[in-house]
């Protein structure tokens, strides 16, 4: 599938569950998760906020241009392609 | 689009600033980590005895963890004064309880260590850069420099302590290594709290970025200096020193101080 036909298709659903996330509010907790280091293969609903290191997570696929919140840290994010085709977060002030 | 990301993501800017750097949101946050600690662990009686060199080396560490804390303690209470609007004065509020719960926690550890006299052993073991740093925060208080504080405490201070904390509770002893990572959860906010205020403050006035690029010069030395002084008594490899000053420096880069 091209980039573009990727763009278009409906975006992927994830149930999120509570992984233990213990640094925010219990209702927010499924948000988030502790990243496992550079082996931690993300998912494409996954971020990694590049402030703490705290897994950000959205029950929709990922795609850039979308913002996301990393709470434990209190900073707003952009979701970034790379060049090597990862999704990264980019802060936002 | 955002609203179908969940509803953390969903939040307009504002009202997501005004929730996470409220006191009720610190008081949720903290209840999930905190509860069921004595000082900020719970027992280990699993733990083993350090051998000397093992027990002095960590005192030595705690010591100038401890002089960290006093400065993040006494800076983020004199910052209150300082900050510009009610979020950031509450969040400071929130920061100057985290700062003295760290520094009790340290002081405590210290003393189940078998050191009696906490405060002696702080003036005897603590690294004079550190101390020096911990001057120039305050003076930066003292004089009112708003901006070139927040970036001396909750930019190089907590990215240094976030780094170096993280680190050491990989391989501390249980005991220690718990109380060090319920202190990394506070540090999170610490420096969330200080890049995005800068970051904004950046984006406002550039022209602040001078006056921050000659004092990031300035403590980047004392800093540096006493990072690489604790990773040895850490007994911390080349390589993982490194990887540590590079992390101190992430935070800087992407302010854009590189």
């Amino acid at each position: 599938m091209s980039a573009g036909a990727a763009a278009e298709a409906p975006r992927r659903r994830y149930e999120l569950d509570d992984q233990g996330f213990d640094e925010v509010p219990r209702r927010y907790r499924k948000y988030y998760r502790r990243w496992g280091g550079p082996a931690d293969e993300l998912a494409p609903n996954e971020v990694l906020c590049p402030v703490c290191k705290v897994v950000v997570r959205s029950p929709r696929e990922l795609r850039p241009g979308d913002r996301v919140y990393c709470m434990a840290c209190m900073t707003r994010m952009r979701v970034v392609r790379t060049d090597n085709g990862r999704l990264e977060a980019e802060v936002e002030y | 689009m955002s609203s179908e990301l969940g509803e953390v993501h969903g939040l307009p800017p504002e009202a997501f600033r005004e929730q996470v750097r409220s006191f009720q949101f610190w008081f949720d946050a903290v209840q999930g980590y905190l509860e069921g600690q004595e000082y900020g662990h719970r027992d280990h009686p699993e733990a083993p005895a350090l051998d000397e060199d093992e027990r002095e080396r960590l005192i030595t560490v705690l010591c100038n963890y401890c002089v960290g804390e006093t400065a993040a303690l006494e800076g983020a209470g004199g910052l209150i004064r300082l900050a510009p609007n009610r979020e950031a004065k509450v969040f400071l509020s929130t920061q100057t309880v985290d700062e003295g719960r760290h520094l009790e926690v340290l002081t405590h550890r210290m003393r189940e260590l078998g050191v009696d006299d906490v405060e002696a052993a702080i003036a005897r073991r603590a690294n004079p850069s550190l101390v020096r740093f911990k001057q120039r925060l305050l003076d930066l208080i003292e004089r009112g420099h708003w901006t070139s504080a927040v970036f001396a405490q909750n930019v190089v201070l907590e990215a240094m302590e976030f780094a170096v904390f993280r680190r050491h509770a990989q391989v501390a002893d249980p005991i220690t290594a718990e109380v060090l990572a319920g202190i990394v959860k506070d540090e999170r906010r610490h420096i969330g709290f200080g890049e995005n205020t800068l970051g904004r403050a950046l984006r406002d006035a550039p022209a602040v970025g001078l006056e921050l690029r000659a004092l990031r010069r300035e403590l980047d030395s004392l800093v540096l200096t006493s990072l690489e002084h604790t990773l040895s008594d850490l007994h911390a490899s080349t390589q993982e020193k490194t990887d540590l000053s590079r992390d101190y420096l992430q935070a800087v880069t992407r302010l854009g101080f590189a």
